[in-house]
Order: C-alpha cells, then structure tokens, then sequence
C-alpha cells in the first residue's frame, strides 16, 4: 500500500502528471493572456498541450557535429530533476516525503533544469547554441546570487537563532506565524522572488539565452521531435515549480485542510502570479542585452535581497 | 600483523624505492616502472589496512623512532603519531600516489630521464606521507622541505619549455619564504617551550600562549599558508601546476596544497587549539572567502586548460579553509569532506586535462573542440568531474558544500553575525562560477566543433583510463553514499582535531593531558538533517524510467534515427545550416561569457594587473601578508 501511495505521489499527485498539466496549462494562460494584453485572440487555452502531442509525434534528428547520448539525455535528465524537485515542495501543509525539503538543495535541484538545457545545447554542436548556453549561464549566474539571499532571509527569518532550512519547517512557522509576505522584513525578498522567476524560467524580457529574432532559440536550436517537446515542457513545468516555491515561501499560511482545496488554490495562486510575474512584464518590456541582464539582477535585485536580508538580521 | 610498524614502514618505502630508481632505474624502463608501482602500491596497502584499527576502533597509534621514549616527560625522539586526522590525509596522499602512478607510465612514455621524473615523484610522495604521519614538528619541517624541493624540480620536469623553468623558479621563491617561516616559528616554539613534539607542545601551549608563541603560531601559520596556496599567496601555484606534466599536477592540487591544509589544522585545532581566539576565525574566514572569489574570477578569465583548472584547485581550497575557520564540528566535517572531494574531483579533471594534452598536443582552449565524438569516455568522465566540482546534486561535491552553507549560516545564526552570512552568499556565488566555467571548458574542448586538424585523435590508452575511471567512480559513491563516508572517514578525522587528549595521552603517557589542564572541545556530531540523496536518486530513477517508458511505448517506428551511409550524407543531418558549410562560431572557446566580462571588465582590469608575473611583486604579497597576519594576531587577540 506504502509502495502503491508513493507511486501515486511520484506518477500522479504531486508529481509527475499533476506538475506536467498544470504546468502546460500555465503556458497556456500565459500565452492567452499576452494575446489579450496585445488585443489580439490568442490561441486556446490547451494550446501547448497540442504543441506538445505534434511534436513528440515528429521525427528527432540528431545533427552529425552532436554527441548523440548526451544531446538525447539532457532534455530528460531536466524533466526528470523538475518532477523531483516538485516531490519537496510542499503543497501547504501537505507534502508528499515529508522532511526532505532542504532550501539549499531546492537551490541545486532547480539548476539542473538549466543545466540540461546548457550541456544539451553545447553538446549539438551548433555555433549559435554556443551562444546560447553563454548567454544561458550568464542569467543563471545573474540570478543565483539574488535567490540565495532571499533564501537566506526566510531561513533567517523563520528560524530565528537556529539553522533552518527545511521547507516543511518554513510551511508550519508560517501557519504558526502567518504568511510570510505579511511580515514586512520579507516583501523586498518577495519582490525580489518575483523578479528572478521569469529569469528562472527565461520569458521575456529575460530570455535573451533563447532570443528566436537573433539566435534563433540558442540552444535550443538543433532539437526537434521528442527531445525538443521535452524541453518546450520542461520550461512550461519550471513555470510551475517556480511559482509554487513562492507560494510556498511567501503564502505557506493558507491551510484549509483538505488537500484537493489546498491544490486548486495552489494552481489558482500560480496563475495569477504567471500574470502577474511572466505575462505582465513579458507584455510590457523588450528583450535585455545580456550585460544588461547581469546588471539588473547583480544590483537592483540583489539590493532588493540584501534589503530584506538586512532586515530580518536586525529583527524586524 | 604488526601493525604499528606500517606507518613508518609506508614512508620508509617509499623513499628507499625512490633510492633504488636511483642506482637500478637506468637498466631498464620496466625494473623502473615496477619500482614505482611497488613502492606506491606497497604504501597504499599498509595505510589501507590502518583503516580498521584507526578510523573503526579509535587507535591512535604511536612509534617512538629508535625506541627513544619521553624521558621525565619530555619528549627527546622524533615520534610518529597516527591519529583519525593524520590517517583521514594519509588515505588521500596513498591513494592520489597510486594513481598518479598508474597514470604516469603511459602518460609519460614519450619523456626523456624518466628515472629522474619517479625519484622525485616518489621522494614527494613520501615527504607528504611523511608530514602527515609524523608526530614532530621539525620533522614536518623536513618533510616540507623535501616535498617543496622534489615539487620544484617536478614543475621543471618538461625543462624543454620556458614555462616550466619559469614556473619552477616562482615556486622556489615563494616556497622558500614559506619555508623560512615554519622554520622561523619552529625555532621560537623550541626556544619556549623545549620541546618539538606535538602532543606535548599542545599541552604545554594550552591555555597559556604568550607572545613569543603567538608569533611562533603566526609564522607558522603563514608558511602552511604559503604551502596551500591560499590568496595571496597563490600565484606560484597557477603557474606550476600548468607547467608540470598532468600526472603531477593532479598530485599537487591532490596531496600538496592538502599538506599545506593538513598543516593549518594540525596547527590551529591541535598544537595551539587556538580556535576560541576569535579575530583568528574571521581572519582565516576572510583568507578563504577572497581565496574562493579570486580563484574562480581568475579561472574564468582563464585561455588554457590546465591553468584553469589550477585557479580552480586555488578556489576549492578556499572553501576548505572557510570550513575549517568556523571551528564548529560541522564546518570542519565540511572542510575535511571538501578536502577529500576535492582531491578525486580535481584530480580527475587534471588527467582529463593530461588526456587531452597526450592526445592532441595543446591545452589552449581557443585551438580545442569537438572531441567528445574522439574521446567519448574522457568526455564522460571530465563531466562527471565538472558536475561534482560545480556541486550538482548528487554528485560529492555537492554534499561537502552544502554541508560547508549549513556550517556557514549556521555560525552566523548562532553569532549573530552578519560576516558569516555574506561567507555563505559567497561561497554559493563562487560555486555557480565555478559551473560557469565548466561550461566554458565543456564548451571549448568536449562540446562545440571539431578543428579540422583534430580529426584523426583517438581515446586514450586504457591505463589512463583507469585512474580516471576509478576517481568518477568514487565521485558519484561518495556523493551518493556520503553518510557512509563522513561516518567511517571524516567523522573520525573531524573528532580526532576537536577532541585533542587523547592524542596527547597516548603520545606523553596516560593521565598526561588531563595532568595539563588540556580539555576537549565538545563535538556535537554533524547534523545531516534534510537531504537523503538515495530517497532522491531513487525518485529520480522512477521518473527516468516513467518517462522512458512514455516515450518507448507511445513512438514506436516513428522517431528513429539511422545516421549512417546514404543518409549521413543527406544535408539535414549537419548543423543548423543545413548542408551549406557550417561557419566556425565568432566566439572562441575561452571567450564563452563576454557578457559577464564586460559588466565586470573594471575588477578582470585590476585583478589581472595584480597578477603580473613578476616574482618579486609575489614575494611582496607574501610578505606583506605575513605581516598582517601578524598585526591581526597581535592587535586583537590581547
């Protein structure tokens, strides 16, 4: 029964398919709601799931210049790592492996997303993915430094004069304490959060690693078929996981007790928040140089963070 | 079997198969060859077989050389003393010997007095077991000495090329001022205290350091410094390691600066249990956070392979120091871990490196690229070390660096000081680096195109393979595994600095510490709370095979690839340009993150200034920093 509950778990709810739905429905919202923005119709709301069933059924080629294992692998090794890391965050109060949920290794799990995209680029071969996974690394290296710190303020926060970084700990201190954007010292790490999502998940303005007008989706650019499906999937799921770590950071006080009613306001709180954080800007703003980017995240960002980590250290 | 013998025993053969190489090794290659795997097989075995008395039962074993026993207490002999933390380095010494060894025969085939190259391989190899072993402080001194001097005549092995000569010149220099310190600090402690043995030194120094001692203490701790490589003493290093042959420089990054790092916590946690001294914590937290930072912001600046695996191996032995700084029984667990890790990891990136260079005849990553379709098995196993050392779960480096952020912002929380939370942001930041520039090496050698000029390189011979194997091998086991590792390796290591008596008693006579007022320092036991990697490797693997199994059954005949004869030919199987002859990329390997550069082009100015080439200017920093290591100790600590 054990084995048959974790399966569920891992297969169903929280994971695998629960994460893969909810999260093409995300990019769906996302792109309906720009075309709104941009009075235009927009495609349906399941559009990505049919982007995604065409082109698993398309043919995969593999260029010659490519390093046919690891240019297979990479888009697989990502999803996989995303479901995972959905496993550890907690829906509310309810997670699926209880006590494994450390902070820091969220922080690891979800470069591997990135990373896969990186090793899968270069390993094609192609010299515009090789600007790609440059541009790529520069973003993850833009907004590690901002995440950390606001990671560090929660931890702070939540644990007071002891270490704490397990995310199940920080879900009941919230429920104890109340939701973490309520207490002041943490609205400049929400902000902050906000701001590093979409470059988490590379929407505009901050995709200048997939930039299609100049490079020609970088890294990206060899794949086709399943592999490119899988990848188009990964970033429509890292959506997902990237906005229900926030709700878990900054809304973990909501708790109605009922784990299905918990997970529709889970999902409803994603959407707005894809509005709010990818849509809203993607709507408003042109794409970034990559200098630029790195300056964004290494200074308004970051003092963001810094702000809030300050702050929780003196007490407020 | 006697045991207590072998320790000696190890160093001893060592050194007398490096005198035999001497008169026998002109004879013929394979007598020479067999010598080398005798002596450093031979060493392996006995430190190997010290694993169950040491590390499992919590022996400390003690050899008075020539039967001279302290005498009314005092100390006359020299004393070899194997506690957990001297076996915990000896393990990583033996171990990176053998396997540079192996490496070494094919390796070095096409080099020239190659008897010359394993007598000062294997006179190295037994002055850091030696220095880790001994129980004497002047006699780690010597074995300094003899490690400094056979390290330099290595770095100018390829004597051919000016580097090399270049390089081993730089590493004299500095390695002298760093010698000339310990011995200088020895001096001072023997006119103090009258003794030179370590146990006795520890309890005689406990609790009373005067100032004579402080400065003693101060030298000291300045030529180990020197002897690790930390900024600023750190440029000799990058130089050396990129002119030695690859076999040696993955045994200086392996056991050398680690000799240096031994040095540092035999001196701070045992000889002066200096660790309460405050102002001493966040002068080495600050040494190890500007050595992380400057390392990895040289590596990335970096053109050649190796010399950027050299300013890695720098960066890495920051976050040892940093760990260790912190004084906690967590923090050192992290540094003693990291020091392990980084001894396989860095090790196996530097016989890549050498793989590379044997096969294609450069390590310049402008010239590099597209190998991985030549040497798909390096290619394998350089990611495995790039992963780890970049700290992807679940691979080791990650462990010891999340254990050395628990460590860090731990300290702070419990301080509550702010300094330690800037180490821990740090130290992430440097870690996401060092992946950066991984990707840069990824990129420009392994991944991108292939120079037209590289068509015909080939795998490297299996026994090169083998050493790299086994290395990738203990990567993953010991990132996977860790709990095991910390519980049979590093947890003892890390007890054996914190809790000091018993070496002391063992070494002086029972009751000899407690006599002295020496009294351990509690060690809570390393907290490994929130991350069980076989949980996640498991979850992990039924997800692989979900999807797997999604993607077997739901395609069928249809996405099959078959790219060969005709169809290798057929245009839509070449890169994006599908058919027309692709163009090289405009951006060369080495330049892969211009963007980044260009936002930071103000600090790559200044630090690039810094490191001039020109020794006097090192020699300056050397002291200049020795002297304010001296001031911070002095102004503060009274």
């Amino acid at each position: 029964m054990n084995i048959l509950m974790g399966l569920f778990h891992i297969l169903v709810f929280p994971g695998l398919l629960f994460v893969c739905i909810i999260g093409l429905l995300l990019a769906g919202v996302d792109r309906k709601v720009l075309a709104r923005m941009q009075k235009r119709v927009g495609p349906p709301l399941i559009q990505p799931f049919y982007d995604f069933l065409k082109l698993m059924g398309k043919e995969t080629i593999v260029p010659h210049a490519a390093n046919k294992t690891v240019f297979l692998a990479a888009p697989v090794i990502g999803f996989a790592s995303l479901v995972v890391t959905m496993l550890f965050i907690p829906v509310f109060g309810y997670s699926a492996f209880s006590g494994s949920g450390d902070l820091i290794v969220i922080l690891y799990l979800l470069t591997i997303p990135a990373v896969a995209l990186i090793v899968g680029g270069s390993a094609s071969g192609s010299p515009y993915a090789g600007i790609g996974i440059s541009r790529e690394m520069v973003t993850m290296m833009s907004y590690e430094f901002p995440l950390i710190m606001v990671l560090l303020a929660i931890a702070k926060k939540a644990g007071g004069a002891k270490l704490l970084f397990s995310l199940t700990d920080i879900v009941a201190w919230q429920q104890a304490n109340g939701s973490g954007i309520f207490h002041v010292a943490l609205i400049p790490a929400a902000l902050a959060l906000l701001l590093i999502i979409p470059a988490e998940v590379g929407t505009q303005p901050f995709d200048v690693a997939e930039a299609e007008t100049e490079i020609c989706e970088g890294p990206l650019i060899e794949y086709s078929g399943a592999p490119l499906a899988m990848f188009k999937l990964n970033t429509a799921m890292k959506m997902f996981v990237m906005t229900s770590l926030f709700t878990c950071l900054f809304f973990g006080g909501i708790d109605t007790g009922i784990v299905a009613v918990n997970a529709l306001i889970l999902v409803a709180i994603c959407i707005a928040l894809t509005i709010l954080c990818m849509t809203l800007i993607h709507a408003v703003t042109a794409r970034l140089k990559i200098e630029h980017l790195f300056k964004f995240y290494w200074t308004f960002v970051a003092g963001l963070a810094l702000c809030s980590l300050i702050l929780v250290w003196i007490g407020l | 079997m006697n045991y207590v013998h072998f320790p000696v025993l190890a160093v001893m053969l060592l050194f007398l198969t490096a005198f035999l190489i001497v008169i026998f090794g002109r004879l013929s290659s394979v007598l020479r060859n067999a010598l080398a795997l005798i002596g450093s097989a031979g060493a392996f075995a006995m430190i190997v077989y010290l694993i169950k008395p040491v590390m499992i039962d919590g022996e400390i074993i003690s050899y008075w050389m020539g039967n001279w026993e302290p005498v009314a207490g005092y100390a006359i002999g020299i004393g070899y003393e194997i506690d957990q933390l001297g076996l915990f380095f000896a393990l990583l010494v033996v171990s990176t010997i053998l396997l540079s060894c192996i490496y070494s025969f094919k390796y070095m085939e096409k080099d020239s007095s190659l008897e010359f190259y394993y007598v000062l391989f294997l006179m190295m190899s037994g002055a850091v077991l030696g220095l880790v072993l001994t129980g004497d402080v002047f006699n780690m001194f010597i074995m300094i000495e003899i490690m400094t001097f056979s390290a330099v005549g290595l770095t100018a092995f390829r004597n051919n090329r000016w580097g090399a000569v270049e390089a081993a010149f730089k590493y004299l220099i500095i390695g002298t001022i760093g010698s000339s310190l310990i011995l200088f600090g020895i001096a001072m402690l023997y006119a103090d205290c009258h003794t030179l043995n370590m146990a006795q030194l520890s309890s005689i120094l406990s609790g009373n350091i005067n100032p004579a001692s402080l400065m003693a203490f101060a030298m000291m701790l300045t030529g180990l410094g020197i002897k690790s490589f930390i900024v600023p003493f750190h440029a000799p290093a990058a130089d050396a390691y990129t002119a030695a042959p690859s076999s040696i420089s993955m045994v200086f990054s392996g056991m050398v600066n680690k000799a240096g790092v031994y040095g540092i916590i035999r001196l701070v946690y045992i000889i002066f249990r200096a660790m309460d001294i405050r102002q001493l914590q966040y002068l080495l937290a600050a040494f190890g956070a500007v050595t992380m930072f400057i390392g990895v912001t040289m590596a990335l600046a970096q053109h050649d392979f190796k010399r950027l695996l050299a300013f890695h191996s720098i960066s890495q032995i920051g976050y040892v120091i940093t760990a260790v700084s912190l004084g906690t029984a967590l923090g050192l667990t992290g540094g003693l871990f990291h020091a392990m890790n980084h001894t396989l990891f860095k090790g196996l990136l530097f016989l890549c490196a050498g793989a590379v260079l044997k096969e294609t005849g450069t390590t310049n990553l402008d010239k590099l690229g597209g190998l991985s379709k030549k040497m798909p098995k390096t290619t394998i196993c350089f990611l495995i070390g790039a992963f780890s050392i970049s700290g992807i779960p679940p691979f080791n480096g990650f462990a010891s660096k999340w254990l050395i952020y628990q460590a860090a912002f731990s300290k702070a929380v419990e301080t509550g000081n702010f300094f330690f939370v800037i180490i821990t942001v740090c130290a992430v930041v440097v870690s996401v680096m060092t992946l950066a520039s991984f990707i840069k090496v990824t990129q420009a050698v392994f991944f991108g195109q292939l120079p037209e000029k590289f068509e015909n390189v080939k795998e490297a011979p299996f026994l090169m393979r083998l050493p790299m194997w086994i290395m990738a091998i203990c990567c993953v086991l010991s990132g996977v595994f860790y709990g095991f590792v910390d519980k049979y390796l590093v947890g003892p290591a890390a007890g054996a600095a914190l809790g000091v008596s018993h070496y002391i008693d063992t070494m002086m006579g029972s009751g000899y510490a407690a006599a002295a007022g020496v009294t351990d320092i509690k060690a809570a036991p390393a907290q490994f709370s929130y991350w069980d990697p076989i949980i996640w490797l498991v979850l992990f693997v039924i997800v692989l095979a979900a999807v797997c199994f999604v993607m077997v059954t739901g395609k069928g005949d249809r996405g099959r690839i078959s790219v060969s004869g005709k169809a290798a030919e057929d245009g839509k199987y070449a890169t994006f340009f599908s058919g027309e002859k692709s163009l090289p990329s405009h951006v060369s390997g080495s330049d892969l993150f211009w963007g980044f550069k260009k936002d930071w082009k103000k600090y790559f100015a200044v630090i690039e200034d810094l490191h001039s080439g020109v020794v006097n200017d090192y020699a300056l920093w050397a002291v200049a920093a020795s002297a304010l290591i001296i001031v911070v100790l002095f102004g503060f600590v009274r």
